[in-house]
């Protein structure tokens, strides 16, 4: 029998979904002879789950670029501002084919991490407390929980990004460490800053942060035949499953913004296409550059999803 | 508490490197108060900056995250010298001589076999957030300002390494005082009862209020 | 093996490991250690040749963990609320308290002794460790008790128990250690022994002047003092409401928003001690002191904290807190009798044991357990067995194990504070101090049964917070 511990964090949530899916598979596909156990914080700090993959401490983990760059420079183009990505198949296209990138994998081995499958997200938009800001004007001086690209998107238009973990973040918008949070929805709802907030921006859809799930290559090569092909038989219908279970929380959304009181502010055209000026071009330029200087693929990269993003766009 | 125990001197070869050794461990201690003193102004600054001036300080999280390890840790030899890290001596204090630096000596290497292998782990913690064909060495940075992590990682097997060279002088007093069956050994804090301990602690707070008189 | 098994037995080996005499954060970590390369070895099927790999994983998984732990944001309140602690003796805030409280307070029956009540738990607000505080005012205040006629055993007493207020009433390290390991907000945590604190000192006040009343020779009132005197004595000592005023408004404002994090607040409060100690005359030589004194405190603290970090982290692998969880819930009794028995196994735990140690230690364990009783960590008040929310009962929890920490600090045979007191003062034997602080142990008893049984002692500020 094979027992693989999974390392995430927080607690069981939308985001998890496609993890403990996959772990329901698995077992089922080999009666019971591969199992996962998988552990919400209880293993590592989310910030560290790369290391406890290249140590062996667990056999899979879930972890977000934005949180270390430099540990995954490559997958960080999925974070970059105003990408477009409309929903969350677009993101799973986009996501896979960067995943699929020789230079993703390359930078993944050295981590001994194989790129399993993403953890597909809408837009991170921000709740905040007081009147809501809805001008870049309102912007300036603003400390928001944001990180990676759309810390670097909100910083061009003069807010302070303030990356407490996830976890943190309720309490550091109650005590005043930040004044709005950028979130996916289901964030909002399991680490409790909707219950906080007053507002939430329905329309600014600045990009959004890409989450891996990874996998120990030694102990994905030590599987069996049987324990592998169940393993990777199952991370699409997995990613179906999350996405499923996504959209109904989506569905629900307009009625927990109701239930909670929270404000759906719609930022208007004008101050969108302002803020897309200021942030999306010069951090997209400054990616490629940096990456390009540092020996990696970055104008490929970026090619590849703006590619990826138009042909799922027209399949749709 | 934090009471600090006497640790005898003498002449001999093993008592100099004891001394040779204190002040590497006090400079170690004081980075860690200097780190406290100017987290003391960093967030002093930033309320500053925040409240009057409405511009919040960059990078101020990660700027914290990246001293606290030299806060926390770089003085870890220093308190281990005069014996202030706490225990229970309910059994210790009731043992003598012999019996009692056997005790000591067992405990003494127990933890040195244990900070050699932390020393070896944090090393390699280290290691992997270290590559010199990167930019700035870094294969880990901090979340908002992007600043590499190396260097706070490289304080944790620093401080444990004076650590090691400590205990590997106290296995060796306590090793010689078992030997030698001595009473008082040099450099290595003497196990003192509660209540004498308990008046070095207050001598040093009298110490400390009528320094300033 | 089972992980859990393995769990018990590595439990088992570093209390003894504790008893034996071994520093606790080392033991914790050594604990940790074995524990995970046994854990992994026994996944290994125990076969020889993957001993090493078993040794080379847990010791990068345990050579990350101090590291990764300390590397906290919120942990740097911690050294911010010792620093306090330490400056404000070259600030000369104590004697400056003591003086104002006697002048405002000791006109009442027992006077000196419910000044010195309240101006420890006035110290208390700039001073994050209880020990300090016996000490500093075993010098300053007992022997202004003993010149108008105290029991000198009395006396000592009144020290000793008003020197555990300081763990309570913020800023306190033990409380943000606490909330550190159950991951809960600090902040609500140090308002939450705000009340309690307080209390706790009104308490110990409403005895003395029983006692004083009583029986008149232990304390006779001290009057004299005109207003202006009275008034006069406030400036010095006012850095103290200062400093306590700028903490709170930082964590809770009730006019409006909370001013930042504790952090933050601590570090105001800190800069403000620090320029009153400069102008009490404090040079670069007593600041130096004054530093390397608040970092062993604080590399002290530290290493128990990545120390024990490193043993939870094992902990996590064997799945036990679940394991003791379940078997908590399992038990055929009422939810409130088993906190007490958890409680009272606190109160034998702690005469033997140090605070911080223990709570270290216990809470990786007991925590979950008290939470799954309660019903969870996200349950509603309406469903709880405690009758309040996941997130109250884990406050309300923290301060009845922090009291119990600070009880532990006055019982034979290990009180600290007994021990310091005796040590400060050359006419007072260890059996006097425990002597005269055994009618602070029923006061501590009638503390602690108050907030087990109206938990809105603990539980209003915080809730006002939100
Ligand atoms: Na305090
Ligand atoms: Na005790």
């Amino acid at each position: 029998a094979t027992e693989w511990n999974v390392s995430v964090w927080g607690k069981r949530r939308a985001f998890t979904e496609h993890v403990e899916k996959l772990a329901e598979l698995v077992s089922e596909k080999t009666n019971g002879e591969f199992t996962m156990n998988v552990s919400y914080g209880g293993l590592s700090k989310n910030r560290e789950n790369l290391d406890g993959i290249s140590i062996g401490a667990f056999e899979m983990a879930q972890f977000c670029a934005g949180y270390h760059a430099d540990k995954n420079r490559v997958v960080t183009v999925l974070e970059l501002p105003f990408l477009g990505v409309e929903n969350l198949e677009q993101e799973r296209a986009v996501s896979n084919a960067v995943y699929a990138h020789p230079a993703a994998a390359e930078e993944m081995a050295q981590w001994n991490a194989k790129l399993l499958m993403t953890s597909p997200m809408p837009q991170y938009n921000i709740v905040g407390t007081g009147e809501p800001r809805t001008t870049l004007e309102d912007m300036k001086g603003m400390r928001v929980r944001a990180t990676g690209g759309l810390g670097k998107a909100f910083e061009a238009v003069g807010a302070v990004p303030t990356s407490v973990t996830a976890t943190e973040a309720y309490q550091a918008m109650e005590s005043g460490v930040v004044d709005t949070v950028a979130f996916a929805q289901h964030a909002h709802l399991s680490f409790g800053t909707i219950n906080q907030a007053d507002w939430w921006t329905a329309n600014l859809n600045p990009g959004t942060v890409n989450c891996p799930v990874v996998v120990n290559i030694d102990a994905y090569e030590s599987l069996s035949d049987a324990e592998r092909e169940a393993l990777d038989s199952s991370v699409e219908e997995s990613l179906d499953h999350y996405l499923a279970n996504y959209g109904e929380l989506l569905k629900r959304w307009d009625a927990v913004l109701e239930e909670k009181g929270v404000e759906k502010v719609e930022i208007a055209p004008e101050v969108l296409e302002e803020f897309r000026a200021t942030a999306a071009a010069p951090a997209r330029d400054a990616w490629i550059a940096d990456m390009e200087a540092q020996g990696l693929p970055g104008q490929e990269l970026y090619d590849l999803v703006v590619k990826t993003l138009a042909d799922a766009k027209a399949g749709n | 508490m934090a009471g600090s125990a006497a640790v005898l001197e003498d002449s001999s070869l093993l008592s100099k490197l004891d001394r040779i050794l204190l002040p590497i461990e006090r400079f170690c201690a004081l980075l860690s108060g200097l780190a406290i003193f100017s987290l003391m102004f960093l967030a002093a600054y930033s309320v500053t900056s925040r409240k009057f001036f409405g511009a919040p300080m960059m990078g101020y999280v990660d700027y914290i995250e990246a001293a606290m390890p030299i806060i926390a840790i770089m003085g870890v030899s220093y308190v281990q010298r005069d014996g202030t890290h706490i225990r229970m001596d309910m059994l210790v204090s009731a043992l003598k001589g012999r019996t009692l630096w056997f005790f000591e000596l067992i405990s003494v290497l127990m933890i040195l076999i244990l900070i050699v292998a932390l020393t070896y782990g944090a090393w390699e913690h280290f290691d992997r957030s270290f590559d010199c064909a990167r930019l700035l060495c870094s294969r880990d940075s901090s979340i908002d300002v992007g600043i590499p992590i190396w260097p706070s990682k490289l304080v944790v097997p620093v401080a444990f390494a004076v650590l090691v060279l400590r205990l590997l002088l106290q296995a060796w007093g306590y090793g010689r005082a078992l030997i030698l069956g001595l009473e008082n050994p040099v450099a290595v804090p003497l196990n003192l009862t509660i209540a004498e301990q308990a008046m070095i602690e207050a001598k040093a707070l009298e110490g400390l209020t009528d320094g300033t008189d | 093996m089972e992980p859990i098994e393995i769990g018990l037995w590595v439990s088992g080996g570093m209390l003894v490991f504790v008893v034996l005499g071994m520093r606790v954060a080392f033991a914790a970590a050594m604990a940790g250690f074995v524990g995970l390369v046994w854990l992994r070895w026994n996944g290994f099927d125990y076969d020889p040749d993957r001993f090493w790999k078993a040794v080379e994983i847990s010791v990068k998984i345990a050579g990350l963990t101090p590291h990764s732990k300390v590397s906290a944001q919120v942990l740097s309140l911690i050294p911010v609320f010792i620093m306090i602690g330490y400056l404000a003796y070259y600030a000369k805030l104590t004697t400056a308290l003591f003086e104002a409280c006697k002048r405002w307070f000791a006109w009442v029956p027992g006077g000196l002794a419910v000044s010195t009540v309240f101006a420890t738990a006035g110290f208390a607000a700039v001073s994050g460790a209880s020990v300090a505080t016996a000490a500093v005012f075993a010098r300053i205040a007992i022997p202004e008790m003993l010149k108008i006629g105290y029991n000198k055993q009395f006396a000592a007493g009144v020290v000793a128990a008003g020197g555990t207020l300081a763990s309570l009433i913020p800023p306190s390290a033990i409380l943000v250690i606490y909330a550190i390991i159950v991951e809960q907000d600090v902040g609500k945590l140090l308002l939450a022994g705000f009340i309690p604190g307080v209390f706790s000192a009104i308490v110990y006040a409403s005895m003395i002047i029983g006692i004083a009343m009583m029986w008149k020779n232990v304390g006779p009132p001290v009057t004299g003092f005109t207003w202006r005197e009275r008034f006069e004595s406030l400036p010095p000592a006012s850095p103290i409401v200062l400093v306590v005023v700028v903490i709170i408004f930082f964590v809770y404002n009730p006019f409006g928003d909370a001013w930042g994090t504790p952090t933050e607040g601590g570090a105001v409060g800190a800069f403000i001690v620090f320029l009153m100690a400069l102008y009490r005359g404090m040079r670069w030589g007593q600041l130096k002191e004054a530093l390397l004194d608040t970092a062993k405190l604080t590399v002290m603290i530290f290493t128990i904290i990545w120390g024990v970090l490193i043993y939870v982290r094992f902990l996590g692998f064997a799945e036990l807190p679940a394991a003791f969880a379940d078997w908590i819930t399992s038990l055929e009794m009422a939810p409130i009798l088993i906190l007490i028995c958890i409680l009272l196994a606190y109160a034998v735990l702690g005469m033997f044991m140090d605070a911080i140690g223990m709570l270290l230690l216990t809470l990786p364990v007991v925590y979950p357990a008290v939470m799954a009783l309660n019903g969870g960590e996200t349950v509603a008040a309406a469903d709880s067995a405690f009758g309040m929310s996941g997130q109250m009962c884990a406050i309300w929890f923290g301060i009845l194990v922090v009291k119990m920490a600070e009880f532990c600090l006055i019982t034979p045979p290990i009180g600290l504070n007994c021990f310091v007191v005796a040590g400060v003062r050359d006419d007072l034997t260890v059996q006097d101090v425990f002597k005269g602080v055994t009618p602070f142990f029923i006061a501590d008893a009638v503390t602690i049964a108050l907030l087990v049984a109206f938990p809105g002692i603990v539980l209003w500020l915080p809730s006002l917070a939100g």
